[in-house]
């Protein structure tokens, strides 16, 4: 206790060293938990983009070569696999089905690549939940009215339209109700082309949405040329997003006990086992592959680790400047206080506790300026994301998976930055205090004189 | 009365650069409890290495130094600051308090290191010594909101708080006026009388030398004199000088 007071008070009493230290150690927290927030912003921008546009929490894909070189990505049984995912996976939410393609879309004035997503509306509440009609302003350039939405989100009930993202449709220079051609290679290498007309523009939702469109499914099986049943992927969702890996492997499990031919595991996203890995193998025929959100878009994990890398890098950088500021700071109140250390020791304090009396400095210093700096950076994190800030430039847009500035102070962030930076603290303090520690009695009384 | 320190052929050497240089050449010193010593000797003459090698602070390079049938240099560190804590009282020249602590904090500093007191009989304690030292109007007052001869006070109640053996004090008048330094040598005096706590105390100023009651001369780290059963030890102190 005494400790404490004696620790707290010398604090007090060099405020100025105390202030200045206090900052740096602020600041840096504060910008931890800023890039902790933003990265956790990100993750949940990807994590909402995956699993609503291009994924489930979990898949049963597939695919299908009639030689072993040509490959197509379809499940060739969905009802069936529907009824497997429901009996292995009791806790799913939701399973739907829906089919893969890729190809062009083509206006009159652009032409943009995109994964055609065939989907059932009657199956996807959740997405219709998460979409919204983007105001013309989004796609057109100079409209008359830039608040004005056109379209509905009902619009793909009507066979042979399309729902863009508005990323596209600017590219396009499209408006709703506007004519687009799909082209698509079937399985064989023809080429096959519908006519759509665009249904509805909806805001975009990060980077997805720039390769990203939504069609009947009757349009992906008239230019496949599938036959009935023929799906691209079962999406499943599951009420707890992180029991997607042991979902997986429970589905696994189970269809592999069904008899169902599988693809080994491999976390990454179904077009690049598409284009990269399936051609490559000598099969012929049809096989499963169960993944999860995290598999089929891990591609854009490497945003987040590199977000996480340069946050790490940054703020290890601005730590190793605090743990040479603090260190030498407390070098010089070492070598000021040596009277009061030899006092200490000679009426009877032990070198544990002038060194817990150094640490304890640290610690306190640490804990309060990076606890005010943490608690201000959730604050400050928190604004920013109510404040819905606008990204305009797309190499930005691009790494924050979004259109939008979006923060997610969390608690457990916030304590970690707290906790390593107040760690920081007491290292830097570590060597003056072992020093200090060290000084015998009289050394230290004569210092004193 | 029995001996609270024996010194014993005590030599104490200190490097410098590439020398030794002895402070102390075999010193015999033996104290009994309850005396009121003083060690006297120029600047430079060993009595604050001997004052050292008494409190524990420090250890002699040869010889022995017995603190209440302890020998000090087979002590760790652990049981030299345990020794100290809890059996001496030191009162330094510039007085050392903590600056940051108030006065009862700095007299209450030794009982929370001894541990195991209530907080109630820590008070009482503190509250008590101050009391006898006349600064019981003072107990919130930090070291620079008080006079020399205050702040001297203090620390004689700091180093008689936790009632120890022996109390050291080394040239506690040095920073003060002759009056305050007389009137703190006199407190010394008084609870040295009322307590039986034994005092060791350096000092090279023949004036203070007057309320020893025995008087031990350190002249080039070798006891030229000791007065213990003088009838004048202060005179003959005196006309060394």
């Amino acid at each position: 206790m005494v400790t404490l007071q004696i620790a707290l008070n010398n604090l007090l009493a060099s405020r100025r060293r105390t202030l200045f230290l206090g900052a740096a150690l602020f600041g840096v927290t504060l910008l931890f938990v800023l890039l902790l927030a933003l990265t956790a912003g990100v993750t949940d921008n990807l994590i909402r983009g995956a699993t609503n546009i291009s994924s489930g929490h979990v898949n049963i894909g597939g695919y299908y070569k009639s030689t072993p070189s040509d490959s197509q990505t379809v499940v060739l049984n969905a009802s069936q696999l529907k009824a497997e995912a429901k009996e292995a996976l009791p806790d799913a939410l939701r399973i739907i089905d829906r089919l893969r393609g890729w190809g062009k879309v083509i206006s009159d004035k652009g032409t943009v690549q995109s994964g055609l997503n065939g989907i059932d509306l009657a199956d996807e509440s959740a997405l219709l939940e998460l979409l919204a009609l983007a105001p013309a302003k989004d796609y057109i350039d100079n409209p008359a009215n830039a608040e004005e939405v056109k379209g509905s989100l009902d619009a793909l009930q009507k066979p042979g339209t399309i729902m863009l993202f508005a990323s596209q449709a600017k590219r396009l220079k499209v408006d709703v109700g506007d004519q687009v051609t799909l082209r698509t290679e079937t399985l064989k290498g023809q080429s096959n082309t519908a006519e759509a007309v665009v249904g509805a523009v909806v805001r975009d939702l990060g980077l997805l949405s720039s390769f990203a469109s939504f069609v009947p499914k009757q349009t992906i099986i008239e230019l496949y040329q599938f036959k009935p049943d023929v799906s691209g992927a079962v999406q499943i969702y599951l009420k707890d997003i992180d029991r997607s890996e042991a979902a997986m492997n429970e589905l696994r499990a189970h269809l592999e006990k069904k008899g169902y031919a599988q693809l080994e595991h491999d976390g990454q996203p179904f077009f690049i086992k598409l284009l990269q890995t399936v051609p490559n193998e000598e099969w012929t025929g049809a096989k499963l592959d169960v993944t999860t959100w995290e598999d089929e878009s891990s591609f854009l994990v490497q945003i987040i680790i590199g977000l996480r890398a340069i946050s790490v890098f940054l703020v290890m950088l601005l730590a190793i400047v605090i743990v040479i500021g603090i260190s030498n700071t407390m070098t010089i109140a070492v070598r000021e206080r040596t009277r009061e250390i030899g006092t200490l020791r000679a009426i009877g304090m032990n070198r544990g506790g002038i060194l817990a009396l150094f640490l304890l400095e640290a610690l306190l210093l640490g804990l309060l300026a990076s606890g005010a700096g943490g608690i201000t950076g959730g604050v400050v994190a928190a604004l920013l994301d109510a404040g819905g800030l606008k990204v305009d430039v797309d190499a930005i847009r691009v790494v924050l998976l979004s259109n939008t500035l979006h923060l997610v102070p969390r608690v457990f962030d916030i304590v970690l930055a707290v906790a390593a930076l107040t760690f920081v603290s007491m290292i830097a303090a570590f060597f003056p205090a072992l020093r200090a520690a060290r000084i015998t009695p009289v050394t230290a009384m004569q210092a004193a004189e | 009365m029995s001996a609270i320190i024996e010194v014993r052929g005590v030599t104490k050497d200190y490097p410098l650069g590439q020398l030794t240089v002895r402070a102390l050449h075999g010193v015999e010193l033996c104290v009994d409890r309850g005396e009121f010593t003083t060690i006297a000797g120029p600047s430079g003459s060993g009595k604050t290495t001997l004052l050292n090698l008494i409190g524990c602070v420090d250890v002699p390079t040869g010889g022995s130094v017995v603190f209440d049938g302890a020998v000090t240099s087979s002590l760790s560190d652990r049981e030299l600051t345990r020794l100290r804590l809890e059996k001496l009282g030191f009162i330094f020249q510039s007085f050392n308090l903590v600056q940051v602590l108030s006065v009862f904090q700095n007299v209450e500093l030794p009982l929370l290191l001894q541990g195991g007191i209530d907080v109630a009989e820590r008070k009482r304690r503190v509250e008590s010594i101050l009391d006898r030292v006349g600064l019981s109007r003072f107990l919130r007052h930090r070291p620079n909101e008080l006079s020399g001869g205050q702040r001297q006070r203090v620390a004689i109640a700091r180093a008689l708080v936790t009632k120890p053996r022996l109390v050291l004090a080394d040239e506690p008048t040095a920073n003060l006026d002759s009056v305050t330094g007389n009137s703190i040598l006199e407190l010394m005096k008084e609870l040295n009388q009322q307590d039986g706590t034994t005092f060791i105390f350096s000092t090279h100023d023949h004036r203070v030398m007057e309320l020893a009651s025995r008087i031990v001369r350190v002249q080039d780290g070798r006891v030229v004199e000791d007065g213990r059963g003088d009838k004048s030890p202060v005179a003959a102190a005196a006309a060394a000088y």
